[in-house]
């Protein structure tokens, strides 16, 4: 039940971000291109209608995802990465450099990370101010979780014995430590996805994102909130789109830490 | 006497859990400006001036001094509510905060006050609630807190203003009209915020809450047959406390943030917007004031939570 459950829930997200990065290449529908009156509703040819510059809803949505995607990936792996490596350390070892970098990462927790991302984005372009954010706010909970799971794990049956073979403490992390907690590790990874997911989205929607011809999820939400009333599915679209993004990835981030 | 002295400790561990936050963000917004190219001489300068003009203009703000005094006289300016004039106007960024406060501090609170209840009444229905819609409560707890406040807001205004047509889908509030005398206006920015809000803290609580549940004194009560009210107020309300009141700190940050995206999707004239057109237009003066005010908020929101720890601490606080 377990083992099927986590497989659904792989191939829901999985069939997501193949869609969020391909689907431009995918439908071959050009997403800058005036095609019709502005917010033209759907019809023949165009499946969601038109946006506000009469530019095909549905071309824009399949190539909306792209960038967004990319970023949200990559600012989480930096974060996770950020934060397991020094979880790692801050569990393993006991000097007074981890309490000092642990108070350090409680102080950035407290801190609104969306709060932290604007202050970024006035010293940075918009992209860069994404990924600050989110190692701010995320590599610190990431630290906590992974230190917690490794200051455990250093007195198991399986550390102690690696030990008492002889190995050196460095490789006992990564060749004992870091694979039992894969599982954690996979779900914390998806927690700082949809964080950063979220970032991009509410930065994108202030008007950092991707200059304005560019198809971006954040960006068409609100290009076409106006527009409600003639097109919704111009703003429906782009909506479902980025909650279908976020929420299949928790979703699977959900069952991995369920996961004994 | 010793006990005098914990308490001391206590309340001096208090005070400098509340101004760590910001004393260290107060740095950080300081050093914003400086990492910018050009400072505020070259904005005034209109980009026209001259070298020796742009020196006069450097003088006449202070900006040749070291940087240690310049932090020193910003940050009091800041402490006395003096925090300058905006680059942009010209007007001073205490007045231009002024008017901002009233329309956030009430769409912050009606989010707050929807916010609270909600994430109590999910994290212990997720927990205790009829067994088969556990599941369904999880998983919309989950969802909500994975959802992007953006996507929220879309499907909301598509929901209630163009599917139901309750409100109208922006909020744009005429100038000079408190913002509380047209609840209307207010229903889809005040949701926006909550829901997420809800569902993020409720996610987190949900752990405290089924930790809480599975002591022995809670098993105890249910053995002893007390009814679940009595259990939920009488056992697990306290052993939660500190935990939901830290969360309700850091989610309560979150929702002051937050307001800045709702405040520019719904067009109102909030202290959010103020904040990210004022980035927009590299306002330092009132980006600073604006991000200083949000911090001192988080560290008072954080104070006020780590009293509550303390207070409801059955050791008496001391001893922790």
């Amino acid at each position: 039940m377990r083992a099927f459950r986590t497989r659904a829930a792989a191939l829901a997200a999985g069939c997501v971000l193949v869609i969020a990065l391909g689907g431009e290449a995918l439908a071959g529908r050009d997403p800058i291109r005036t095609v019709a009156v502005p917010w033209a509703a759907a019809g023949p040819g165009l499946p969601l209608g038109a946006d506000a510059l009469g530019r095909d809803v549905l071309a824009r949505v399949l190539a909306g995802g792209r960038e967004l995607t990319l970023l949200a990936l990559a600012a989480a792996a930096a974060a996770c990465a950020l934060g397991v490596a020094g979880g790692l350390w801050a569990g393993w070892s006991r000097s007074r450099a981890v309490r000092t970098v642990t108070a350090l990462s409680d102080l950035l927790l407290v801190l609104p990370l969306l709060l932290v991302a604007m202050l970024a984005v006035v010293v940075l372009p918009g992209p860069s101010a994404v990924v600050a954010g989110t190692v701010l706010g995320g590599a610190p909970l990431t630290l906590r979780v992974v230190a917690d799971a490794t200051a455990q794990a250093r007195h198991a049956g399986y550390v102690e014995v690696a030990l008492a073979r002889g190995e050196r403490g460095l490789s006992v992390l990564c060749r004992e430590v870091l694979p039992a907690h894969a599982g954690l590790i996979g779900a914390d990874l998806g927690q700082r996805t949809v964080l950063a997911v979220q970032l991009t989205a509410a930065l994108n929607v202030l008007g950092f994102g991707p200059p304005p011809p560019a198809p971006d999820w954040a960006a068409m939400l609100r290009e076409n909130l106006p527009g409600i009333g003639l097109n919704p599915a111009a703003l429906l679209a782009p909506a479902v789109a980025l909650a279908l993004l976020a929420g299949t990835v928790a979703g699977l981030s959900h069952v991995l830490a369920a996961r004994p | 006497m010793a006990a005098d002295r914990a308490r001391l400790g206590g309340v001096l561990r208090l005070i400098v859990r509340a101004g760590a936050p910001p004393a260290c963000a107060s740095v950080v917004i300081f050093l914003l400006a400086e990492a910018l190219p050009g400072d505020s001489a070259v904005v005034l300068g209109g980009g026209r001036a001259t070298d020796e003009q742009l020196a006069r203009l450097r003088a006449a703000a202070g900006l040749d001094r070291p940087l240690a005094e310049r932090y020193a006289d910003w940050l009091a300016g800041m402490l006395s509510g003096e925090p300058g004039h905006s680059l942009l106007t010209g007007r001073p960024v205490a007045e231009l905060i002024g008017g901002r406060i009233p329309v956030t501090l009430t769409l912050a609170g009606a989010a707050l006050a929807l916010a609270v209840p909600l994430m109590a009444l999910l994290a212990w229905s997720a927990v205790r609630g009829p067994r088969p819609l556990r599941p369904v409560i999880t998983g919309l707890v989950v969802g909500g807190a994975a959802l992007p406040q953006v996507a929220l807001a879309a499907l909301l205004v598509a929901l209630l203003s163009a599917g139901w047509r309750l409100v109208p889908p922006v909020s744009l509030l005429p100038v000079g009209v408190p913002a509380w005398s047209r609840p209307d206006l207010l229903v889809l920015p005040v949701l926006t915020l909550a829901l997420p809000a809800a569902a993020y803290g409720a996610a987190l609580l949900r752990g405290a809450v089924a930790d809480a549940v599975s002591r022995p004194f809670v098993r105890d009560a249910d053995l002893r047959g007390m009814s679940a009210t009595a259990v939920a107020l009488r056992y697990v309300l306290p052993a939660v406390a500190p935990a939901a009141a830290r969360l309700l700190a850091v989610v309560g940050g979150g929702l002051v943030a937050g307001t800045a995206v709702v405040e520019t999707l719904f067009g109102l004239a909030g202290l959010g917007e103020l904040l990210v057109s004022a980035i927009g237009g590299r306002d330092l003066p009132v980006v600073q004031a604006v991000a200083m005010l949000a911090t001192v908020v988080v560290g008072a929101g954080l104070t006020a939570a780590d009293a509550v720890a303390w207070a409801v601490d059955p050791r008496g606080g001391a001893a922790r």
